[in-house]
């Protein structure tokens, strides 16, 4: 009877409207990587939270409102993965009570699997915080990544940094426009603990030199309030409180090449601020497999790189 | 003989219940023929529109006997000394019914049961009065658990006391549950500790470098038009030396950063591959591989000529 019911409605059920998200940069002609963000097994509450965090994280070029159920099995998100073009999976556990975080290769892998030791919601943050922002505009453009820390060689780690690389589509110095450069996603891998951690920041640019009243009232395009002023030149030259002494940092300015907004030209300095958004983790690298969630471990964490076809194996 | 049979409470009948039979037999014989007698002998008006049947006869007799029974207490105890046998005798007389010859057995089996039903619920009377008054007279003594009427305090008690556990290991058990879905979730703290600092502090740097970049690439090309294909060709060729020449300045900055990491390019944007390597995940192993043969000296090697 279920069976007949779910039949019937099948029949009703709309095609999905794909939209057309080309596949290749116009530009640079590189192939865009696309994610999809799914959990695999069942997540409690904030682990599930986390789930759709990191899917405006990967945004645009993710599925944000991916349906997944639980009979869903890998193969299925595999076959819809070909024919969208997704290059990479992002699957959420929580085996033994803790939290795990996949990060595969499609259709051949490798997986990487980290344990997610800590982990702070976007919510979380954006309530340590007393002014939060996280405009829509922000998920428009695909964010940068840094990786820093990872340069000891090891093999393992050599791979982390190119599946991360490769996770985000790469920028073409010549051609970006920075105003596109709005968010930016930080792996920090701290060699003495092994612990990676994971930061998404959002850019703000400032000008240089130019008091905060004199930005908000460019940026605003609101009439100022003028009532304690003696005369409208003190608005530009009365000095406000709060020191923008942190921003003037010389390693913080940027020349630009293009103005950026109404407030950032390309004569004059800008400072950059960071501020932090999105989920924040801090991943332990456990293995990575050769293939999609199966195949050979080419590393563990306990050390023992299994020998495949290698005869020579390495230590660590 | 009823007297006795008021005082009695119910568990004294349980203790003896075939004598109170007894007694009850004879009782209900005496009562059973003199009642009809007087039926015969007072004819009723209902009685000459439409004859009641047998049946309907005994019903109307219980109910009026239960009616009076409280009454007819004292006339049965008057008439209680009379013979049973001359009852019966009238009984015969009066010819009442058509019984036939086992007729008077059946009849006074059917009697038996009904006084039966009336003195029991006669003594239910009582022995619920007695009970009742009995309750009401108790001194309660302050009790955590209120005033129960139940005879099973006990078991009251300790079915409250289990509840209460269950209760407890249940938000035990939610608790549990909420702690392990909870585990590694961590709270930020409302100000940024030098770890967070030094993260800020590392993205920055990388935003400052790629902007830098940006511009030094973007600006040398300002006044040519990539559309036509003369000026393509030479801004291709421009961006190139732009850009590694930017690449390879030695920055002091970030070398002073980096000398930790034993010369190495800790950072990724530092390496010349960054962001410009479309490194391919199919080969990496392969390009491992002579690394791996060789050992790690050689990686490292590698990996410090690629930065500088």
């Amino acid at each position: 009877m279920a069976r007949f019911n779910h039949k019937k409605r099948r029949g009703l059920v709309k095609p999905p409207v794909v939209k057309n998200q080309p596949t290749v940069d116009q530009i640079t002609g590189q192939k865009i990587p696309k994610s999809f963000v799914f959990s695999r097994g069942r997540l409690p509450g904030p682990v599930r939270q986390l789930e759709l965090d990191l899917r405006k994280l990967m945004l645009p070029h993710t599925a944000l409102k991916l349906k997944e159920k639980k009979r869903n099995k890998l193969k299925d998100f595999l076959n819809v993965a070909g024919p969208m073009g997704v290059t990479h999976f992002l699957m959420l556990s929580y085996p033994m009570s803790s939290p795990h975080l996949r990060v595969a290769r499609t259709p051949q892998g490798p997986t990487l699997t980290f344990e997610v030791q800590e982990y702070s919601l976007a919510a979380d943050i954006a309530r340590s915080q007393s002014r939060p922002s996280y405009p829509k505009e922000l998920c428009d453009n695909s964010p940068l990544i840094v990786l820093s820390g990872f340069g000891g060689g090891d093999q393992h780690l050599k791979l982390t940094t190119i599946m991360f690389q490769n996770i985000f589509p790469a920028i073409d110095i010549n051609t970006v426009k920075l105003s596109t450069c709005r968010r930016i996603v930080l792996l920090n891998y701290n060699s003495e603990t092994k612990l990676i951690d994971f930061r998404h920041y959002s850019i703000r640019l400032q000008p240089v030199g130019v008091t905060r009243r004199i930005r908000k009232f460019v940026q605003k395009h609101e009439i100022p309030d003028l009532r304690n002023l003696k005369d409208v030149s003190e608005f530009v030259t009365r000095v406000g409180y709060g020191s923008e002494s942190e921003a003037d940092e010389e390693s913080a300015t940027v020349d630009l090449a293009s103005d950026i907004g109404r407030v950032n030209r390309a004569s004059n300095k800008s400072a950059v601020r960071l501020q932090e958004i999105g989920p924040r983790m801090t991943l332990r690298l456990v293995k990575i497999e050769e293939g999609l969630c199966s195949g050979n471990v080419i590393f563990t964490e306990f050390g023992k790189e299994v020998e495949n076809a290698h005869p020579e194996t390495q230590e660590e | 003989m009823a007297a006795a049979l008021q005082t009695l409470d119910a568990g004294a009948v349980a203790a003896d219940p075939d004598a109170a039979r007894k007694r009850r037999s004879n009782h209900s014989k005496a009562k059973s023929s003199r009642k009809r007698l007087r039926q015969r002998t007072t004819p009723m008006g209902t009685a000459k529109h439409q004859k009641p049947t047998e049946k309907m006869k005994k019903l109307f007799r219980k109910r009026a006997r239960e009616y009076h029974s409280d009454e007819e207490e004292d006339d049965v105890d008057k008439e209680f000394p009379e013979d049973p046998s001359s009852d019966e005798e009238k009984d015969e007389d009066l010819g009442v019914g058509d019984y036939g010859s086992g007729g008077s057995e059946g009849d006074e089996e059917d009697e038996e049961g009904v006084k039966h039903g009336i003195t029991r619920l006669l003594e239910g009377c009582r022995a619920f009065k007695v009970a009742f008054a009995k309750i009401m007279k108790r001194n309660l003594p302050d009790d955590p658990l209120g005033p129960i009427l139940s005879a099973h305090k006990k078991l009251v008690a300790e079915k409250l006391a289990e509840e209460d556990s269950e209760q407890k290991m249940k938000g035990e058990s939610k608790k549990q549950r909420h702690s392990a879905d909870e585990k590694g979730h961590t709270k930020p703290d409302n100000f940024l500790d030098a770890k967070e600092k030094f993260l800020i502090s590392v993205a920055t740097k990388g935003v400052v470098k790629l902007f830098n970049a940006v511009s030094k690439a973007q600006s040398s090309q300002s006044g040519l038009n990539p559309s036509s294909s003369k000026d393509a060709k030479v801004l291709a060729k421009r961006r190139k030396q732009a850009f590694f020449s930017e690449l390879q300045k030695p920055t002091p900055q970030i070398s002073d950063s980096n000398k930790g990491n034993n010369n190495e390019p800790g950072w990724a944007p530092l390496r010349d591959s960054y962001m410009l390597t479309h490194s391919k995940l199919k080969d990496w192993d392969k390009m491992a591989e002579p690394a791996a043969a060789i050992s790690g000296e050689r990686v490292l090697s590698d990996s410090s000529s690629d930065g500088e």
